[in-house]
């Protein structure tokens, strides 16, 4: 079956060997997304909250770029650095994913790849979503 | 194209969040990481490790066969734990859940989990 990777102008440039997502049959799997703007690779402002949304509109122009959308969503993974957090997490992703909520995991983690001392990645999500 | 559809049940504890129990697509189901809390009460089970990890196998259990699978088809499941020396005490627990044909698995030590879990397991099965 055909499967091929993705990258869009309209996530932020991949860093590393990896593409924005990868398309297998009727599933996108799509890398793990920051709360950085798209247009200058920044990490935008607003501590989890801002990051989470914007890491999930990175998703959602990922999706669309593919064919799927939020609602396609299937499974998403969460990583986050702070549990104090945790509530404000919650409530964006029912924001969010209000439509059609996914099945979720989500952890806790040391630390999130960032620009040192400049910079601290709070959260990361990526999914695997159904191309209806 | 195939089904997908979301599944809540009441033998699982409610959702925490924004999150269903499990979905179904392409002739899988996908289980939302689970963790040791009671459905009844919600609330975590006493007895450490071993009481949560048991816990949250029976609730993946009971939204497997409410999505008309069950352990024996789990493909693949994922496992984080806070506490190293939970290891083995997780190997055994799991060896007496689980059984042939085992599904792959990946596992890790993590920072924290929500609200102070000590472990959680999440998995994808098989339909059929």
């Amino acid at each position: 079956m055909a499967h091929r990777g993705v990258v869009t102008r309209r996530g932020p440039q991949p860093t590393g060997s990896y593409p924005h997502a990868h398309i297998q049959g009727d599933m996108v799997w799509v890398t793990a997304q920051a709360g950085r703007d798209p247009r200058n690779g920044e990490l935008v402002p607003g501590g989890m909250e801002g990051q989470l949304n914007r890491a999930i509109d990175n998703l959602a122009s990922i999706l669309d770029e593919c064919g799927s959308s939020l609602d396609s969503v299937v499974k998403a993974q969460i990583m986050y650095t702070d549990s104090a957090d945790e509530d404000v997490m919650e409530a964006v992703c029912a924001r969010r994913f209000a439509m059609s909520p996914p099945v979720v995991t989500a952890w806790g983690v040391r630390f999130l790849a960032a620009e040192p001392g400049t910079e601290v990645v709070r959260v990361q999500i990526d999914c695997v979503a159904g191309i209806p | 194209m195939s089904e997908d559809r979301t599944i809540t049940i009441k033998g699982a504890p409610e959702p925490r969040g924004p999150y269903v129990h499990a979905r179904k697509h392409g002739g899988l189901v996908y289980v939302t990481a689970q963790i040791g809390r009671d459905p009844k009460t919600g609330d975590f089970v006493k007895g450490g490790f071993e009481a949560e990890f048991n816990q949250a196998i029976d609730n993946v259990e009971a939204i497997l066969e409410a999505s008309g699978s069950s352990l024996d088809r789990v493909v693949r499941a994922q496992i984080e734990f806070v506490d190293e020396g939970d290891l083995d005490a997780m190997n055994r627990i799991y060896g007496e859940r689980f059984h042939d044909p085992l599904p792959a698995r990946t596992s890790f030590g993590v920072a924290f989990l929500w609200k102070g879990a000590r472990v959680q397991i999440d998995c994808i099965a098989a339909l059929d």
